[in-house]
């Protein structure tokens, strides 16, 4: 008997340390870039604004933020990030009307981050949407898994379309805010 | 519960994202062609004894640049003398170690390649005035512009094109660009003459090969006024060095040169020496010694023997914002668009990616340095070096070994590029971009007649045929001093989370961690783990059985 007792233990501490090690890598994903750094950003913001199909979805960009800039101006270096915040209001409506999710807003607008690492590459770093949304019941899960569908076509590069450029935002908003307020959120 | 976690989870990743309270930041701007148009700055700060408004020479409105000169030299007697002898003026530098005869005035680089046959457009940062071709008189003092390293108004600039003058009548600059440039007052300007400054040097030296942060990679335009984060030691608000604090100048001789590196600080019998180590001043030892760090990092000592302190204090270069060239491809000049017309292309930061004239361009921030072993020593493929043109061409070699005891790992830009060569001889061809003449490249995009005036202007032979090789050129990395706490870390290079380390491609040196293999590292682990486990077993085991009497 306390063989299977010990076994349970065993088991139970084994799938708590590998779910330990594999949570932030399931909450999250990071995707390896084929471009550069700008080139990356510019690629994800038109892939966005350009789509008919998000756009009938509701898509919006809302903002480029670059969290960089304020460890420079504290004195420091980081290499480059920038997030772009895209939404939609026909996903985040429902979630905002709804009191029991309502705490979710703090995810919104969605942010795609893109990165430089120390090997020189640029990186894409996106939310599971899908994985998140199955958590918090038969609101918001559906509207997740549309997120998460949609977050694919966010990504989808064409690269025999040349480079096209940044889209920046239309105005800083006050308070450090993203600017542009293009839509969204 | 399960929830809870997961929401906490959820916000606590948010936090990590969006707890940055920043305007939203644009992306790098596009590097401008040229200098900015000039605003007249205020008066800096001076302890001269000297009012040089109150001298009666400098009270007179001045017609030309040389005019000035002549007032200025009637009290600085010896200026221009002193000038006419520093590779500013002669453009020229013959390398006592490789005897090569060095300099703007002869070499080809892999950017805009050639002064020769391009004179009045490239002298716009000579000091000096009409240097229009291979006449110029390096003997007449009044030549020598004295006012691009001393103005303070910010109000001079010297302008492609002119051989070395600044605008004396408004004109338009860059041509048909619609921008204005005003005549600049040069009474103003010499009435208000003093130290040179960063901006004075960067006019030249942040625009090198034609823009803002093109040619080095650690100096652009934003080491004008820099933060703290770009250069701790120039930071405006901090120590506020200007370039002449470490270039430390006697007699106009600037310290310094990529042309032959000083690699330690130690080649004692150079010009103007002070500090602890009584060295060289641009170096860092010069001033920080050679164990820089503190007692409880002191093991970081053990590394300066090997290791230049460039390449843990500059981690990255080009992180003012101003992209720095990578690539320049020449190879592609010359496509017009279906009006006959010369055009350009932006990539998606807002640099030029494409320009007729020049052809294809590669730009980048935050540039992660090539590491490679350096004694100090560098060689140039001269124009009159025979080249390889099925290998790449290296414009410049910097010599170094793990084992020749001289040599310390240092950080460089690696630019690459593609330019002409003649197909004949196997040379490097000078060719003719900028003239008001028919010859020009940037006029006719006709590269047979670009090659063949530009090889005549230098009495070199050209069999008439040309093709087009892959080049590199190194560039020492020694500005964009990040603050320490940005210096790298340990693992960076020894133990990399990506697998790689920084060091990765220097050869000779054994580093542990150098190549982190993750699965590795966990079945090291692993197998660590289960002989801990299979001993404690084992010594439980015999415990017990022990106890029970056996």
């Amino acid at each position: 008997m306390w063989k299977v007792a010990i076994g349970f233990v065993a088991g139970i501490a084994l799938v708590g340390i590998v779910a330990l090690n594999i949570m932030d890598q399931m909450m999250f994903k990071e995707h390896l870039s084929p471009f550069g750094f700008e080139e990356t950003i510019a690629r994800i913001q038109h892939n966005i604004a350009d789509s008919p199909e998000l756009k009938a979805k509701g898509w919006a960009l809302s903002g480029l933020r670059n969290p960089a800039k304020a460890v420079q101006a504290d004195g420091s270096n980081v290499l480059p990030v920038q997030m772009i915040e895209v939404c939609s209001t026909k996903y985040s409506g429902p979630i905002l009307k709804e009191d029991t999710v309502r705490f979710l807003s703090i995810l919104m607008p969605c942010k795609i981050s893109v990165y430089k690492k120390q090997d020189g590459k640029t990186y894409i770093g996106t939310m599971n949407a899908g994985l998140m949304g199955k958590f918090f019941g038969p609101v918001v899960s559906p509207i997740m898994s549309k997120v998460a569908e949609d977050q694919k076509k966010f990504l989808e590069f064409d690269p025999s379309k040349p480079a096209p450029a940044i889209i920046l935002p239309a105005a800083p908003a006050a308070g450090g805010g993203a600017g542009g307020g293009g839509g969204g959120c | 519960m399960l929830k809870k976690l997961i929401a906490g989870l959820g916000i606590v990743a948010c936090a990590a994202f969006a707890v940055q309270t920043v305007k939203a930041n644009m992306p790098p701007t596009p590097s401008a062609a040229a200098a900015p148009t000039p605003q007249i700055l205020p008066k800096p700060a001076t302890n001269s004894t000297a009012d040089h408004s109150k001298f009666k020479e400098l009270q007179k409105d001045f017609a030309t640049g040389p005019d000035v000169t002549k007032a200025c030299l009637t009290c600085h007697t010896e200026a221009a003398k002193q000038i006419q002898k520093t590779t500013h003026w002669t453009w020229e530098y013959l390398n006592p170690e490789t005897k090569q005869r060095l300099g703007k005035k002869t070499i080809v680089n892999n950017f805009c390649t050639s002064v020769q046959s391009n004179y009045e457009f490239c002298t716009a940062c000579h000091v000096g005035y009409g240097w229009k071709d291979q006449h110029f008189d390096f003997t007449a003092q009044e030549n020598v512009d004295c006012l691009v390293c001393h103005d303070t108004t910010g109000t001079y600039r010297k302008i492609p094109g002119l051989a070395g003058h600044p605008a004396y009548k408004e004109m338009e600059y860059p041509p048909h660009s619609g921008k204005m440039v005003p005549a600049v007052n040069l009474k103003l300007v010499a009435q208000n003459i003093g130290k040179s400054s960063r901006r004075t040097c960067g006019a030249c030296h942040f625009y090198g090969g034609g823009g803002d942060a093109v040619k080095h990679g650690d100096l652009d335009s934003s080491m004008t006024n820099p933060g703290k984060y770009l250069d701790v030691h120039m930071d405006k608000a901090g120590l506020n060095f200007s370039c002449a604090t470490c270039h430390m100048t006697s007699g106009h001789q600037v310290p310094g040169s990529r042309y032959s590196m000083t690699k330690d600080g130690g080649d004692v019998g150079r010009m103007h020496m002070r500090g602890k180590q009584d060295a060289n001043p641009e170096t860092c030892i010069a001033c920080h010694g050679n164990k820089p760090h503190p007692e409880k990092v002191g093991r970081l000592n053990n590394h300066t023997a090997n290791i230049a302190c460039q390449t843990c204090h500059i981690p990255e270069f080009a992180r003012g914002g101003k992209a720095t060239k990578m690539l320049w491809d020449w190879s592609t000049a010359g496509k017009l668009d279906k009006d006959g017309k010369p055009f350009s292309l932006k990539d998606s930061g807002g640099n030029e990616s494409y320009n007729s004239k020049k052809g294809d361009f590669v730009d980048e921030t935050n540039v992660i340095p090539e590491y490679i072993w350096f004694n100090g020593r560098i060689d140039y493929t001269l124009r009159e070096t025979k080249l390889d043109p099925a290998h790449v061409i290296k414009i410049n070699s910097f010599e170094g070994s793990p084992t020749d005891g001289k040599s310390k790992i240092w950080p460089i830009k690696l630019f690459k590029g593609k330019q002409p060569y003649d197909v004949g001889s196997n040379m490097l061809v000078v060719f003719h971009t900028y003239g008001k003449d028919d010859s020009a490249l940037w006029s006719n995009f006709n590269w047979d007649k670009a090659i063949e005036f530009g090889m005549k202007e230098i009495g070199a032979q050209y069999s008439g045929k040309y093709a087009f090789v892959s080049t590199e050129m190194s560039w020492p990395i020694t500005h964009m001093v990040a603050p320490k706490g940005d210096a790298l870390t340990c693992k960076q290079c020894h133990a990399p989370d990506v697998g790689i380390g920084r060091l990765d491609k220097v050869p000779g040196i054994y580093m542990p961690g150098r190549r982190a293999n993750p699965l590795l590292d966990l079945a090291g682990w692993g197998i660590a783990a289960l002989t801990l486990i299979g001993v404690l077993l084992h010594g439980a085991g015999r415990i017990y059985m022990a106890r029970k009497g056996h």
